[in-house]
Formats: C-alpha cells, sequence, structure tokens
C-alpha cells in the first residue's frame, strides 16, 4: 500500500493527483477511467479543504492511500476535520437546469459518485475515509 | 500540474485561450480573467480549449460565473474540448449552457 500525506491546502491538489494517476496506470486502469477517477478524488478532496477545514478555521493534513487487488485499485482519503458524510447532502436534481439556475454545492460528490466503480464514506478511529474503487483492466 | 490562460479582447469578444490542468486551486486565475473580459465590455467569450487537459467543477463554477457576471444572455463558445472535458460537461448537464464546437469558425470572434 503506498500512502502520502500533504497539507490539507489547494496547493495539495497538485501532489494528489499526481499520486493517484501514477497508481493508477501502475494498476494498469487506462485513460478514461483514470481521468474519471482522478477527477473523482480531486473534487473530494477539494471539498475536504475547503469545506472540511478552511470553513471551520481548521488546518491539518490529508492522508492519501493506495491499495492494489488483483481486481481494483482502491484510493482513500483520510482527514480529521469535523465529521462530515458527504452523502448526507442532498442529490443535485438540477442537472437538466441551465447553468444560472443551478444550485452550486454537490457537484463534487457527484462526479465522485459517477466517476469510480464504487465511492464511500466511513468515519473510522477519528477520520473522515473517502473510499474511491475502481475495477482493473484483466491482467494478463 | 500547471494552469495558465491567456486573454485577447477583439471588440466585445473575449478570446481565452486555455493550458493545462483547471483544478480548484487554478480557478480563481481563470475568474480573474473572466472578470476583465467583463469589466473590458465583453459581451461574448470564447475559450480555446484544445490545450486543456482536464477540468474540475471549479472550472465550471467559473463558467457560472462568467454568465452571472457577463449578463445571462451570453454566448459562451468552447473551441475543441477534449472528449474527457466533455463528458464531465454532459455529465452535470452544463453543456446546455455552453456551445461548443470542434474547431474555431472566424466569425464567431465578431460580434
Amino acid at each position: 500500500m503506498a500512502s502520502l500525506s500533504v497539507p490539507a491546502h489547494l496547493d495539495s491538489l497538485a501532489p494528489i493527483a499526481e499520486f493517484v494517476v501514477g497508481v493508477a496506470t501502475a494498476a494498469g486502469i487506462e485513460r478514461k477511467p483514470a481521468y474519471r477517477l482522478r477527477l473523482a478524488v480531486d473534487e473530494i478532496a477539494t471539498n475536504i479543504v475547503l469545506h472540511g477545514y478552511e470553513e471551520n478555521g481548521m488546518t491539518g493534513e490529508i492522508i492519501i492511500h493506495a491499495e492494489t487487488t488483483a481486481e481494483t485499485l482502491t484510493i482513500t482519503l483520510e482527514d480529521k476535520s469535523p465529521a462530515f458524510d458527504p452523502f448526507s447532502l442532498e442529490e443535485p436534481d438540477s442537472i437538466d437546469r441551465s447553468l444560472e439556475e443551478r444550485p452550486i454545492g454537490g457537484l463534487g460528490v457527484f462526479l465522485a459518485v459517477r466517476g469510480v466503480d464504487e465511492y464511500r464514506y466511513e468515519y473510522r478511529n477519528g477520520a473522515n475515509c473517502n473510499i474511491f474503487t475502481v475495477q482493473r483492466p484483466p491482467q494478463a | 500540474m500547471a494552469f495558465s490562460a491567456t486573454k485577447t479582447m477583439l471588440g466585445s469578444v473575449a478570446q481565452i485561450e486555455l493550458v493545462g490542468e483547471l483544478d480548484a486551486a487554478a480557478a480563481g486565475d481563470f475568474r480573474k480573467l473572466v472578470d476583465e473580459a467583463a469589466n473590458e465590455g465583453a459581451k461574448r467569450l470564447v475559450l480555446m480549449m484544445a490545450a486543456l487537459d482536464y477540468m474540475a467543477s471549479a472550472g465550471l463554477r467559473a463558467l457560472v460565473f462568467a454568465k452571472q457576471k457577463m449578463g445571462a444572455n451570453t454566448d459562451i463558445y468552447l473551441v475543441g474540448t477534449n472528449e474527457s472535458v466533455m463528458e464531465t460537461l454532459e455529465l452535470t448537464g452544463f453543456h446546455h449552457s455552453v456551445i461548443t464546437v470542434a474547431a474555431l469558425d472566424p466569425s464567431i470572434l465578431q460580434l
């Protein structure tokens, strides 16, 4: 399992993305699914930085883990900002509305859910855990 | 993962070339340019997307900001958007609010 710890700051989005793309490539994930995985993790990491830490006047770390099995790649984002379940947000029902009418918020969670095979949340040992799983292509 | 954006004003058309990766860290730079364009009297936005490799929802929010700033009737063109960015636009429904074209027809630069 590979891990990386970064400050909970928007500047960390770049190293987080590099880490995700790196492990995805090593796991044989193809370009488009790897893009979607990167997007999913980026969106949630952004929410953690802005809504978990900054809006609560806190600083801290985000730890990202990558774990590979024969069939899957799992990325976990761990943080100790106040406990928050992203699935408690309302489903953005306004997908067909025009851009101007759109309520902002929840888009990131939507993109995370749609971007990977499984996206789930757990609260474990005092930490928010956002867990993203993608299927690996069959290994030769 | 760098981002840069360059703006050219052509009368009341603002042409902005986007390069690199537009995540939440980079979105502020893009917004600044849109703000400038609006203050300089832009009535249409033409975004050159071919060199933009990645766009997060922060990029989508910047498009919302553009419409709010420049007026709801402002046409926003996206030229040469890559497949993955297009997929994000379509998935979120934002493609309804912009005009996507594969290549630049010079007539869209004239208003």
